[in-house]
């Protein structure tokens, strides 16, 4: 066997191996992608239960000893709480809009259910729950839902550009079978 | 699902400003319903000193029948749902509803519960903690305050009054306002609210949607067909009137196809030899 042509079948080898590990990475990428479009759904889902908990204003749990309570201090007032969720609502939603805008996959949703959920916390203390419920839902909804979305287009692009590249693949990886055989 | 340009350019712009729109709707009329709710409980502490301070003179003379007349004109007033001034004991000495004279208050009564209810009564309330809000045995929702009627120099001097220096309060008076005003305003205002968020967001996200459409969907629906004739053969079709980017993209479009059909023939004979 000439000596060219020894070399052309291990770099044709070489090449069908790379192609291997590459279409297994992206195929790994596309299962992590995947993953992650539901992430938005899980957040939503946790807000929605801790929300239930939160209408019948935490009464399934043991409450805190007044001890505790006082060693808290005096809950901040309900036009402090009620600014604050103003604000965080529209710094939430600017930041999500710019990311979505950015086409930046960053972020996760998980930490705006703990914001929302020391909303629900200071307004069951300051004993304003069940009059502010609905704001801090409709807050909650609102930048979870957008939150949510951006994570799942973000996550179907990069997959369906993640698709097209393993189509690309198997295109190259059947024209170096063609070439090997030949 | 949302794979047309439109959707994905609306969805996120209507779900933000809904949401933002609805969350200060909801919070703006807590604070009003709070701040309401404040005003009525003022109003009823103003109510009930006034009738303390009206009927001090006839307590002063020991005058039960006008002290009597005066509880009974002011329970007959629209929206008070009750009036009575009872001793420390709890017994009801004046009262508009004349089957509870003489009877002692229940304790355990939706009104007073929140006070007797551990074993020693609460003494020192601020002017709002005097107030409580409950549901009478008519159904109607009550807001109630008590005022204190403190023992004063007049009173344990004057030469008919049997109290003494030590006593501290002779009796509370208690009113209960009606709620059912408040509750109707408060509807309206909600109502009012609801159509005022509903016409601002159907004003912004319809504003943005035609602008939306006039500016991008429309123009690119123009070239979407262009391109769609070019893929079909039909090179001699002229571009659309666009302008600024989707303008270029259909010029570009439109010399690119010429180009390959000039080009046709020589890359036919170029093929030739090679096939």
């Amino acid at each position: 066997m000439p000596q060219n042509l020894e070399n052309h079948l291990e770099e044709t080898i070489d090449k069908s191996r790379d192609l291997d590990q590459l279409r297994q990475e992206i195929k790994t990428r596309i299962g992590r992608l995947q993953a992650a479009a539901n992430h938005g759904l899980w957040a939503l889902a946790l807000f929605i239960a801790l929300s239930t908990c939160a209408l019948w204003d935490f009464s399934f749990f043991p409450s805190i000893p007044d001890e505790f309570q006082s060693m808290l201090g005096k809950p901040p007032s309900f036009n402090m709480i009620s600014g604050a969720l103003v604000l965080y609502s529209f710094s939430a939603i600017i930041l999500t809009l710019s990311r979505m805008m950015g086409g930046s996959g960053e972020g996760s949703p998980f930490p705006h259910v703990l914001y929302l959920a020391a909303f629900y916390g200071f307004y069951h203390f300051a004993k304003g729950l069940d009059e502010n419920f609905w704001a801090v839902f409709a807050a909650g909804l609102t930048v979870l839902g957008l939150e949510s979305y951006r994570i799942w287009t973000y996550s179907n692009d990069e997959i369906r550009k993640e698709q097209e590249r393993l189509v690309e693949l198997e295109r190259k990886r059947a024209f170096w079978s063609s070439d090997e055989h030949l | 699902m949302l794979k047309s340009f439109s959707a994905r350019a609306i969805v996120p712009v209507a779900l933000a400003i809904t949401g933002f729109v609805v969350v200060c709707c909801l919070l703006l009329y807590s604070v009003m319903k709070r701040d309401m709710t404040r005003d009525a409980m003022q109003h009823a502490a103003n109510l009930a000193d006034t009738i303390v301070k009206s009927t001090r003179y006839a307590m002063l003379k020991s005058d039960r029948e006008t002290l009597g007349n005066i509880i009974r004109n002011v329970g007959d007033q629209q929206g008070v749902e009750h009036v009575r001034i009872f001793n420390k004991k709890g017994l009801v000495m004046f009262s508009a509803a004349s089957d509870e004279l003489n009877h002692l208050v229940d304790k355990k009564e939706a009104g007073c519960i929140g006070c007797h209810n551990g074993p020693k009564p609460l003494t020192t309330l601020g002017k709002m903690e005097q107030a409580r809000q409950f549901k009478n045995k008519k159904g109607v929702k009550v807001l109630a305050i008590t005022a204190p009627i403190y023992n004063e120099p007049s009173c344990y001097t004057a030469p008919c009054h049997f109290h003494n220096e030590s006593q501290k309060v002779l009796g509370t008076l208690d009113i209960g306002l009606s709620q059912e005003p408040l509750r109707k305003t408060l509807i309206t205002l909600g109502e009012r609210m609801a159509v005022f968020t509903f016409m601002i967001l159907i004003l912004t996200i319809g504003g943005v949607a035609a602008l939306l459409r006039r500016s991008v969907f429309v123009p690119l629906q123009l070239l979407r067909s262009y391109a769609a004739e070019l893929r079909g053969g039909n090179i001699d079709t002229p571009p659309p009137s666009l302008d600024g980017e989707l303008k270029e993209v259909a010029d570009t479009l439109h010399q690119t196809s010429r180009q390959l059909r000039e080009s046709r023939p020589q890359r036919e004979q170029g093929d030739l030899p090679g096939s």
